[in-house]
């Protein structure tokens, strides 16, 4: 078996193993451990530079009180809400028809479709940023959280749609000649037979696109600003104000908005892991 | 119910033909059975009448309507698949209640069907598991159940044995039969196995390369194959085939091979064939054993007796080519070792042209 289990490899293996994973582990976690430790810091120990000492002052329900109740940190988090879940209704819903008509039907283009549906998924999303600002700008939804919705789900269409499809391919294909042969619609055979068996694709997809969307910072800051339509990605910024950088609310901020993807990741577990695969091994 | 006429249908795809215009008239009632090779296009066949292969070219014909642009949902036909297509999400209820759901039927009306449907294939007691939850065989049933449901006029069975271990699939196949005796609709099933060909069939449609080879019923086609390719699908162990020549006319026909010689029945075609080259085929189980004291005996050199119980297989070599005898063991063990040769009688010998592979015509024999 390859790689071989660490058990059963040399003494001298195993000890450089157990001495350097927890070393990786901290390095790897350092920013996030910054993050924590500036968000139970005062003001103060930033202005006399003492970054990475002992806090003077432990301010834990202050910083996070203040987070919560004086500053509007909860309508960006509200907002992220309001984005994210109508983007992955929409997306996952979208992409259960599309991978459904391409999975089944043997139709001539089928498979340009399909790869114009992947291929969108390769342009660096940079590039669109400026042609996607002007455009939202001139349908009047710039600064709308329903514009950040249609734009993220035209973007994520693209990858549910590759998900779904190879899911739905490996379905058995005589279920749906069955249901044809007992007199099943094809929207019926959709709805009734397929969308059922497709629960654990919409699960692992919902999981997934949840946490990209929620986690967005980039169409966050060139679509929206202010707290009317900003998620609490790029409202964390709002704690920079012109003459003081507020870090410590910022950290407390920041922890505050990664809670919900990490929380929906330990909740999920499972569907996570098997939407990162199942796609890939058919 | 009704019948199923199919005329000159053909399935290509792009320039490749894989269905080379079939004929055959399934009558009302009636329970045919393709069988052929795998990839001898009787599959193929069937989906194209269930509608779910496009149909190149001819005219199918079901209950005298013209279907072959009719959708599948609309021919009224129910089909059994190999590995059963249960719906994974639904109990075995709901499985056989999704075709009459679907068609909006009432409350008691699906309760009803399914508890009689239940009771003919004694699915009763699992109405409520899930496909996951149940054997093959059982699986096998729910998928029959889901077929018969509905009453169709046409049963389509797509060799829905092959995943069943042999035990369950003769007990699956007596109940096939029964059921199709019970109900009486329509029925096409499709195998590659000849011994459900055998004994499911009313009649048997042989299949080769797209192009059917022979249909006739079971017995008559054992009896009578038409062609050498009939002749080596049917029957187990398959019937022999020597190679020879006819070496005199006459009353009492010859045919030739390394030496020996066997009588012919006295047909006109056989009679006036001195000189061709002849296949003989001989079924294992028409053999008489024979010492090498019998006049009209042919001489074997046995390699291996495999005892079945009541009865025994002989593997001997003819001319260099393998030769099967099959014979009873009763009351006969003490000679099996010391087989050396066996008798024929000429009408149980079937004469084919060694070109064509076809039987020359004239030799009938009855059941």
């Amino acid at each position: 078996m390859f790689p071989t289990p660490i058990q059963k490899q040399s003494m001298a293996a195993q000890v450089s193993y157990q001495a350097l994973l927890p070393l990786a582990l901290i390095m790897w976690l350092l920013p996030l451990i910054a993050v924590a430790l500036f968000s139970i810091r005062p003001l103060a120990d930033f202005t006399n530079g003492n970054y990475w000492g002992m806090p003077s002052s432990f301010e834990f329900f202050e910083n996070y009180g203040k987070v919560f109740f004086e500053s509007d940190m909860p309508r960006y988090l509200w907002n992220s809400v309001l984005i994210t879940v109508p983007t992955v209704i929409g997306a996952v819903a979208l992409s259960c028809m599309t991978g459904f008509a391409l999975g089944i039907y043997r139709f001539r283009g089928n498979l340009l479709i399909f790869f114009m549906f992947i291929a969108g998924n390769f342009v660096p999303f940079q590039i669109l940023m400026v042609p996607v600002r002007d455009l939202t700008v001139s349908i009047g939804l710039y600064d709308t959280k329903l514009g950040l919705v249609l734009f993220h789900v035209a973007f994520q269409t693209g990858f549910c749609t590759l998900f779904m499809r190879n899911f739905i391919r490996a379905l058995p294909h005589e279920l749906i000649e069955a249901a044809r042969v007992e007199g099943v619609a094809e929207w019926r055979i959709f709805w009734f037979v397929v969308l059922p068996l497709m629960r654990p694709a919409i699960a692992a997809l919902s999981v997934l696109i949840f946490t990209f969307i929620w986690n967005d910072y980039f169409w966050a800051v060139v679509l929206t600003q202010g707290p009317g339509a900003q998620p609490v990605t790029a409202g964390i910024t709002s704690f920079n104000s012109q003459f003081v950088a507020q870090y410590h609310l910022m950290s407390a901020g920041s922890i505050v908005a990664a809670l919900p993807p990490v929380a929906m990741f330990f909740l999920m577990q499972r569907h996570f892991i098997a939407g990162l695969t199942l796609g890939a091994v058919k | 119910m009704a019948g199923v006429q199919l005329n000159g249908i053909v399935k290509a795809y792009g320039a490749v033909q894989v269905v080379h215009g079939i004929d055959l008239e399934v009558n009302e009632q009636e329970f045919v059975v393709l069988v052929g090779p795998s990839g001898c296009g009787k599959s193929t066949t069937l989906r194209m009448i269930a509608g779910l292969e496009e149909i190149s070219d001819g005219d199918l014909t079901i209950d005298g309507r013209r279907v072959n642009r009719v959708a599948p949902k609309d021919r009224d036909v129910a089909m059994v698949f190999q590995n059963y297509a249960l719906y994974p999400h639904l109990n075995v209820a709901e499985n056989i209640a999704f075709g009459l759901r679907i068609r909006k039927e009432s409350k008691e009306v699906i309760a009803s069907s399914v508890e009689e449907v239940g009771n003919i294939l004694g699915l009763t007691p699992y109405l409520e598991r899930r496909p996951a939850d149940l054997s093959g065989g059982q699986r096998q049933r729910v998928a029959m159940g889901r077929a018969i449901v509905r009453r169709p006029k046409v049963f389509l069975f797509d060799e829905p044995l092959s995943n069943l271990d042999a035990k369950l699939r003769t007990q699956m196949r007596a109940e096939i039969k029964r059921l199709h005796k019970r109900l009486g609709v329509t029925s096409i099933y499709v195998t590659h196995d000849q011994v459900e060909a055998m004994t499911l069939a009313d009649r048997i449609v042989v299949m080769n390369d797209g192009k059917i080879e022979q249909v006739g019923s079971p017995m008559d086609l054992f009896l009578n194959p038409a062609n050498t390719f009939v002749a080596g699908f049917l029957g187990s162990p398959p019937m022999n085939m020597v190679a020879a020549q006819i070496t005199s006319g006459g009353d009492a026909p010859v045919a030739e091979f390394g030496g020996q010689r066997l009588t012919l029945a006295p047909l006109p075609s056989l009679q006036n064939a001195v000189g061709k080259n002849v296949i003989l085929g001989i079924r294992p189980e028409f053999v008489r054993i024979a010492d090498d004291s019998a006049a009209d005996s042919v001489k074997v050199e046995v390699d291996l007796t495999e005892t079945l119980g009541s009865e025994a297989l002989i593997h001997a070599s003819l001319n260099g080519e393998p030769f099967v005898i099959r014979t009873e063991t009763v009351g006969q063990m003490n000679v099996l070792d010391g087989i050396s040769g066996f008798t024929i009688a000429p009408n149980l010998i079937r004469v084919f042209d060694a070109e064509t592979g076809v039987a020359l015509p004239g030799q009938v024999t009855e059941q």
